[in-house]
């Protein structure tokens, strides 16, 4: 089971949106939640700073949630680090590119604490397991 | 965590949405009708794609069904645009332009918390049949080579831009990640304080100056005398910058009008190229706030009354595009807006004959007028040049309520025009309400305070240099009448009868004299409102508390003059 402290980035360029998942988190009993509002300046955090999860929304300017865990992957001190991808339809393309960067899983806008805490479980207990 | 908390969190949440969710609507008539000159820019069909995906994904979490129904098929929409399955025309910039405007009446809702829904069913339609009839031109095109086609990659949803360069729409984004934002109720109670402050600061100066003139010596008179001084520099700083809090740029309004613009000379036939300068000209927001409707209805005035359809200005010798310009700029205490047009220009004679027929001047009053004095019969209530009434602008109202509502800002109005080559009209606003310069008269007993910005003479004067001129008492100063008002007379207050001097007060072409008994200087005063009981008082604006602690009346020129007239009609 993941640590209820654990350190969780939170990617997207609305921040309506950055603080409705903050908010869903907070549900859960994850406190610990930094931002960011694109892929790159969530880049620039991850590797000044120790995180424990990351959950990104796709589409996004400059560098997009896909680039970003492009990034992440193919940094040897980033690319262990869990990452949720948000998308806004099951565009079975689109799961196929995040699948072949490295995605531990997705999950698809609208979603509730419940959906995401699955989503989130599921990653845990892989890794776990 | 409770639910009270919980329910607290959401509706903050919501304000969030409905804040930043209008920002991008905003933003997206400004991208849209970019667009449409030029079609083929990757970039911002994809800045568009975004906006409009991220306000979907917003109101789904919020559960705003109707915002989620009309994003979603418009989104669709502008996909087909971005992956070049459609090319944007008028028609299909319409039916997306309609989808926008819905959003913004269903946000009104989201804001208003009324419940209440749209019939979404023509914007849906027309949305729905853009999108069949793409898909329809794809099949038949794309008819027998369906196992080339590679849907995996055109469908990268948002990918398409992650090796562009950054654009314009990007950069803007990006910009204003470092700002917090505030209930205006909070700022305007700091600015309250800070009045008070200010007031307090004056008296302390001039209390220290009166200890200073009595104690002169005395090591602590210069301390206090010190400290008082740091004090002040202090408090005007900070003055100013309570008040740049309140400043918003005037993109906020003009955002709004390549919009209307386009739609109106659509409308109309006509081609017009909006210019926007000085966009970033920061004005106090209450000034935003009220400055816009004057704006739209002074350039559908230019659109619909000034520039010419394409025909006519070719036979000017002119090019078949007219050009508007909305411009900004501060100069002084003062931000200036001007509204420009390259039409055809105000006739003269047009306004002289209407204003004999609406019986506002004869022809021998026009005589002695100005040009200028002529031109501002425009701003007389009932007063309209157009020969037919259009459902553009031409009702008869609106320049006179355009007028009273910038003077209500205490600002001006000026036309300058030209016959066949356009007409420009500059609107002077001050940069702040709270706070003005005055110029403290006296009337027997009491003070009153008189705006700065509208005094431009100050004269003494001897008891014979007054006149009577039809019965009405003038005042001859450099070569011009001025007519005269008693102050006295006027508020009804009582006059010692010294009567040395005349303030030559202007506001528009307009220009009096008020006669007072004695000048006690100039000052800066926080206008205090004078409540809702006494808000229609003729002739006063509002009230101020002086250095000395006194109340003090601020005159309403405008109004002033209002009474004049109706003292003389008595």
């Amino acid at each position: 089971m993941f640590d209820q402290k654990m350190k969780i980035l939170v990617v997207d360029d609305f921040p309506t949106m950055r603080r409705i998942v903050r908010n869903l988190l907070k549900e859960l009993g994850y406190l610990n939640v930094d931002e960011a509002d694109d892929g790159s300046t969530a880049l620039t955090k991850l590797r000044n700073e120790k995180f424990d999860f990351i959950i990104s929304d796709w589409n996004m300017p400059k560098m997009t949630g896909l680039d970003l865990l492009k990034a992440v992957r193919e940094d040897s001190n980033l690319k262990d680090i869990p990452f949720l991808m948000v998308t806004a339809e099951a565009q079975k393309e689109n799961v196929v590119l995040a699948v072949q960067a490295g995605v531990n899983n997705y999950v698809v806008k609208p979603f509730t604490a419940v959906t995401l805490k699955e989503k989130m479980d599921k990653i845990i207990e892989k890794l776990g397991g | 965590m409770t639910e009270a908390a919980q329910n607290d969190e959401m509706e903050e949440i919501i304000q969030d949405f409905i804040i930043e969710s209008t920002e991008l609507l905003d933003g997206l008539d400004q991208q849209l009708i970019d667009l449409e000159k030029t079609p083929d820019d990757q970039d911002l069909l994809n800045a568009i794609f975004r906006s409009v995906h991220t306000i979907k994904g917003a109101a789904g979490f919020l559960a705003f069904n109707q915002i989620v129904d009309v994003a979603h098929i418009t989104e669709g929409v502008l996909n087909k645009l971005r992956q070049g399955e459609l090319r944007a025309t008028p028609a299909i910039m319409d039916a997306i332009l309609n989808a926008v405007d819905m959003l913004k009446v269903l946000m009104s809702h989201v804001k208003a918390k009324d419940g209440k829904e749209e019939d979404l069913s023509q914007v849906l339609a027309a949305l729905q049949d853009i999108d069949v009839s793409a898909e329809k031109a794809n099949d038949e095109a794309g008819k027998g080579k369906e196992d080339i086609a590679t849907p995996v990659e055109r469908q990268d949803e948002g990918g398409t831009q992650a090796s562009g360069q950054e654009s314009s729409q990007q950069k803007i984004l990006k910009e204003d990640s470092e700002t917090i934002r505030v209930d205006i109720k909070r700022l305007d109670s700091v600015l309250n304080m800070v009045g008070e402050l200010v007031l307090g600061r004056n008296r302390l100066m001039r209390l220290s100056a009166q200890l200073e003139d009595r104690y002169g010596e005395e090591e602590l008179v210069t301390f206090i005398k010190q400290t008082t001084y740091n004090l002040n520099l202090i408090t005007t700083d900070l003055q100013l910058s309570v008040m740049k809090t309140r400043m918003q740029p005037v993109s906020k309004i003009f955002s709004r009008f390549p919009r209307m613009v386009r739609d109106l000379a659509r409308k109309n036939g006509k081609e017009i190229d909006l210019v926007l300068e000085g966009e970033e000209t920061e004005m106090d927001k209450t000034i935003i706030e009220e400055i816009g409707d004057p704006l739209v209805h002074l350039v559908r005035n230019a659109i619909d009354h000034g520039l010419e359809g394409p025909e006519e200005r070719k036979s000017a010798g002119k090019s078949a595009a007219g050009t508007l310009t909305l411009s900004a700029y501060h100069k002084g205490n003062n931000i200036f807006i001007a509204i420009k047009d390259d039409g055809r220009g105000m006739d003269i004679n047009r306004i002289k004959s209407k204003a004999m027929e609406k019986g506002i001047a004869t022809f021998d009053d026009m005589e002695r007028m100005s040009e200028k004095e002529i031109l501002n019969f425009i701003f007389h209530p009932g007063f309209s040049t157009a020969s037919e009434v259009t459902d553009i602008s031409g009702r008869g109202v609106g320049m006179d309520v355009v007028k009273s509502n910038i003077a209500k800002l205490n600002g001006s109005i000026d036309i300058e025009t030209s016959r066949g080559n356009g007409s420009e009209i500059e609107l002077r606003l001050p940069l702040t309400l709270a706070i003005i310069n005055v110029l403290m008269v006296g009337v027997g007993d009491e003070t009153y305070a008189i705006p700065l910005s509208t005094v431009i003479e100050i004269k003494r004067l001897e008891g014979h240099e007054i006149k009577t001129m039809d019965g009405r008492e003038v005042v001859y100063s450099r070569n011009i009448i001025y007519p005269l008002i008693r102050l006295s007379d006027l508020i009804g207050a009582g006059s010692a009868g010294q009567n040395a001097y005349v303030v030559i007060i202007a506001f528009g072409e307009k220009q009096i004299a008020v006669l007072v008994d004695s000048l006690l200087g100039q000052e800066e005063v926080v206008i205090k409102s004078m409540g809702e009981y006494l808000s229609d008082t003729a002739g006063i604006s509002g009230a101020t508390i002086t250095g000395d602690g006194k109340v003090v009346l601020i005159i309403d020129v405008m109004g002033l003059s209002v009474g004049m007239e109706r003292m003389v009609m008595q």
